[in-house]
């Protein structure tokens, strides 16, 4: 089954203008034009008007869920989610940065979204493997069937076979480029610390500079920030100008967090947040 | 005085240019391409469309350490770094990163203070300016052709560089380049035939487009005065924008700086170091006030900056229309399609 | 390097320390040059700033609260910052003693216009902490070198409480002069205040100084300018006759951070002084 990318852009557009129309909402998160057909924008269609300029491609990889934030809390929102997307409003209503009712969940069942950087088909390295939304209230077109269900650690096998000495080796190697530029922080929809922790002076916990001092500190951090919380959306490694792959860290800790707790983040608006929840029962294993 | 050399043995020239001082040339790396001080002189790649982040930091490097110091210790101990300055080649530059270096002067050296550590580096390099090539399209984000700037502009470069088939040719563009071209023995002489195709190449890059049409600075820079005050407009077209700063740091025009005391076990370096005005602790005051705490405020200070204040204050545009910005941007947001907006608000 | 590069800070001594108002939190600080070749580079006018550097902390702008008709050093009132943006720099001079060694950068930024205020009477409006540069404008002009360059000098300013005016054995030699009309006003007196109590705007109103001929000169808390400029405007004073100090976040000083503009001026280099009449042709991001 091929995805009608036309047929859900108008889905969407039909939706957002009914649902601005009614006053459900005042305002629909989803896609719009860029500077070319392959380059769309994230866009806020806040009138019945504005319906008419969203678009839907195969370059729509954008997560809108990080916009939810930005808007005061009790705004009436819909939102366009593909499967990764869906997990990241689960995830934020489980932090309580967002409620449910507020929300207007357009789900977009879809495969084969590319980096509009590198035209690269996202799947296989994110998106967790998943082809659905997990949460949705309207879903836009049939859900997907038939597609391989990887298992969205199987992208780690290379990474994995590494020991501990070659994994600092890569990393160092990785973040010594990094140029500090915040984008995949930004980008992140988890990421909405205000300020963030390397932005703080009193206590400072790393320098502003890009050496591998700061760069590791930095890093390492935010990967630990998201432990538990990291949906898979890619959204930080497709954000890097310098395409360091932050997703590999993300995945791995994603893993041993899902295979300690049983929990993978983002997955049902019952669940706590997997490090903020305790159990008897909880895995030990970190402690051994 | 043009010269030449066969582009398969680019690698003999660059050795020639290691042996007087530091070549820094375009390098392949895993995401792309970057300027860096070549150590091996087969690393020279000419194949390249252009670098992710802008040859500005061969004379603004990201960080540039000022003073030394033990935390702790008297001030008249602390020894201020002295600039260890060698001749510098900057290779393989493309016309419309020369004419940067040109606008980045304007502030770092002609106007007011002046920076000693731009000034240095400036000076002891020597530019190899490289035409675009005009047998391939220009990028979908570039628009340096809008601003008046041409795919094979040999101004502002030291020697120019045009591919020709196999062959790279070099012109002499400065008394500088002359001496240099003179000194390089594994240049041969060019023949007639190069010089037309090197003329004609230059002419051809200006008729070379990128996207959109024209543009005039003083009416875009009225245009935005009249704009600021804006809020829908400016709302609008940075609804997008995360304020992260992936279009400064790769930005040729970006010179906006941070000035840090970064300590580790006792010894401490003050340093400057890129920073952003899309970051929001860019303008937070000790009292805690902060004029810019909306993303559409810092977006309206980046685009009136390179639009509006400073051709009001200096004189040009400060964008070259490289379009590293919009490649780099994470939501594909493009400075010129919102100047091209604000001149049709 | 050093010579001529404007990033480098030049050594100075702590030589005296004023606890300036009761709550304790903010101070004057008399530096002196520990090389004489700085010092004679030093040259400033009243409205200039500096930056003071510590090592291992940063730096932090502040205006020179001295005149430059005192010699042999140099003064700074700072406030202890911290309630919201931790400040270190602040925080650590505070806890510093007379005789430690610091950096200072400077002078940097242009200056109250003392041609332009040359012959015409002056009106100095100052609220709480915002008085230091208005206190080296004060003592440059009374200064006996150049108080006759100067036509009357009316001061009028205001502190929430008694304890919070600074520079109070000044503010008492200027009342007993009759070459200055000196009013002080508190928000709230206490029970040993028997001076004059209310706003500073109320209280412009009620001095009610004559625009002919007159520069107002203003700085305060943003909450005070809001007020007082309608009164100055009321009273007749033009938008090319009022002069206010501004506050941007700032670093090098020297207008290359690029961190500090408001449209296309830096307020460190273009400002931070600029009359109300410039300060309106400026887009409102600040």
């Amino acid at each position: 089954m091929a995805i009608s990318f036309k047929q859900i852009e108008d889905k969407l557009k039909t939706e957002a203008k009914g649902l601005l129309e009614t006053g459900k909402v005042s305002l629909v998160l989803a896609y719009g034009k860029g500077y070319d057909e392959k380059h769309p924008m994230p866009y806020a269609a806040k009138n019945a008007a504005d319906a008419a300029n969203i678009v839907f491609n195969e370059y729509c990889a954008a997560n809108m869920a990080r916009y939810l934030v930005r808007y005061p809390r009790g705004t009436k929102i819909a939102i366009a989610v593909k499967a990764a997307d869906s997990r990241a409003v689960i995830q934020l209503i489980q932090e309580d940065k967002v409620k449910r009712e507020d929300l207007v969940l357009l789900g977009i069942p879809v495969y084969g979204i590319k980096n509009f950087k590198t035209g690269e088909i996202i799947d296989s390295k994110t998106t967790g493997g998943l082809y659905n939304p997990v949460l949705y209230d309207i879903l836009l077109g049939e859900e997907v069937h038939g597609q391989p269900v990887n298992s969205p650690y199987d992208v780690l096998v290379q990474y994995e076979a590494m020991d501990n000495e070659a994994r600092w080796v890569f990393w160092k190697k990785e973040f010594d480029r990094c140029i500090r530029c915040y984008a995949c922080r930004k980008a992140c929809p988890m990421c909405y610390c205000d300020p963030c922790f390397i932005d703080q002076n009193k206590p400072k916990w790393g320098e502003k500079s890009p050496d591998s001092q700061g760069n590791l500190m930095y890093h390492l951090t935010r990967f630990h920030h998201l432990a538990g919380r990291c949906i898979d959306c890619g959204e930080c490694s497709r954000a890097c100008p310098v395409d360091i792959p932050l997703y590999l860290f993300h995945k791995k800790v994603a893993k041993e967090c899902e295979e300690m707790f049983g929990q993978a983040a983002g997955m049902s608006i019952e669940d706590k947040p997997v490090l903020v929840n305790f159990r008897v029962d909880d895995s030990d294993k970190i402690l051994a | 005085m043009l010269k030449k050399t066969s582009i398969s043995e680019i690698s003999d020239l660059a050795a020639q240019l290691m042996g007087k001082g530091a070549l820094i040339a375009p390098v392949r790396e895993e995401a792309g391409f970057n300027f860096r001080e070549i150590s091996d002189a087969k690393q020279v790649d000419l194949n390249f469309y252009n670098t992710i982040i802008s040859p500005k930091s061969a004379f603004f490097p990201q960080t540039e350490d000022f003073v030394r110091y033990q935390t702790g210790k008297d001030i008249l101990e602390a020894t201020p770094v002295e600039l260890n300055i060698k001749p510098a080649f900057l290779f393989g530059v493309r016309p419309c990163d020369v004419k940067s270096f040109e606008i980045m002067d304007i502030h770092f050296t002609g106007t007011g203070a002046v920076d000693p550590y731009w000034q240095k580096r400036r000076e002891a390099a020597a530019i190899f300016g490289y035409a675009f090539d005009l047998n391939t399209p220009a990028d979908g984000a570039d628009f340096y052709s809008t601003l008046g700037i041409g795919a094979a502009d040999p101004e502002g470069s030291d020697v120019f560089m045009i591919k020709k088939g196999d062959d790279l040719l070099l012109k002499a563009i400065t008394p500088k380049g002359e001496k240099l071209l003179a000194e390089m023995s594994v240049l041969s002489d060019a023949t007639p035939d190069d010089l037309n195709y090197f003329d004609d190449t230059v002419a051809a890059g200006r008729a070379f487009k990128t996207r959109f049409t024209c543009v005039e600075a003083k009416p875009i820079a009225k245009k935005f005065e009249d704009l600021f005050g804006n809020t829908e407009f400016w709302e609008k077209v940075s609804n997008a924008c995360l304020s992260c700063g992936a279009c400064t740091f790769v930005c040729p025009t970006c010179y906006c700086f941070d000035i840090c005391d970064e300590t580790l076990f006792g010894k401490g370096t003050r340093r400057r170091v890129w920073d952003a005005c899309m970051f929001t602790d860019f303008t937070l005051e000790a009292s805690g006030h902060n004029p810019r705490t909306k993303v559409y405020q810092r977006l309206r200070q980046k685009v009136c900056h390179k639009y509006s204040y400073h051709i009001r204050k200096y004189g040009p545009i400060s964008c070259v229309g490289c379009g590293r910005c919009t490649r780099a941007c994470p939501v594909n947001i493009d400075i010129f399609s919102i100047v091209d907006e604000a001149m049709k608000a | 390097m050093c010579l001529n590069n404007p990033y480098i800070p030049m050594p100075v001594e702590i030589i005296k320390i004023i606890d300036e108002v009761d709550t304790h939190d903010i101070k004057s600080f008399r530096l002196k040059f520990l090389n004489p070749e700085d010092e004679a580079k030093f040259k400033y006018l009243p409205g200039q700033f500096s930056e003071l550097s510590i090592y291992g902390k940063g730096e932090s702008p502040i205006g020179i609260a001295s005149s430059p008709t005192q010699d042999g050093y140099v003064e700074f009132t700072v406030q202890r910052a911290g309630a919201i943006v931790p400040g270190l720099v602040t925080a650590a001079l505070h806890d510093m003693d007379e005789g430690a060694k610091i950096g200072l950068r400077g002078p940097l930024g242009n200056s109250w216009p003392i041609e332009f205020l040359e012959k015409k009477n002056i009106v100095v409006v100052g609220g709480g902490f915002a008085f230091t540069t208005l206190r080296s404008l004060i003592n440059y002009m009374l200064h006996k070198d150049n108080r006759s360059r100067f036509g009357e000098i009316t001061v009028i300013y205001g502190a929430r409480t008694p304890g919070l005016l600074l520079y109070k054995d000044e503010l008492i030699q200027w009342e007993k002069r009759n070459d200055i009309r000196t009013v002080i006003t508190v928000d709230k007196g206490d029970e040993t205040w028997t001076g004059r109590q209310g706003f500073v705007p109320a209280v412009c109103k009620d001095v009610a100084p004559s625009p002919a001929n007159t520069v107002a000169v203003i700085c305060g808390p943003p909450i005070m300018i809001k007020f007082t400029l309608p009164v100055f405007f009321e009273l007749g004073f033009s938008k090319e006759n009022i002069l206010t100090s501004l506050e941007m976040r700032m670093k090098c000083g020297v207008g290359k951070c690029g961190r500090c503009n408001v449209g296309y001026k830096y307020v460190c280099s273009d400002g931070p002084v600029f009359s109300l009449a410039q300060l309106e042709e400026l887009p409102r991001d600040f």
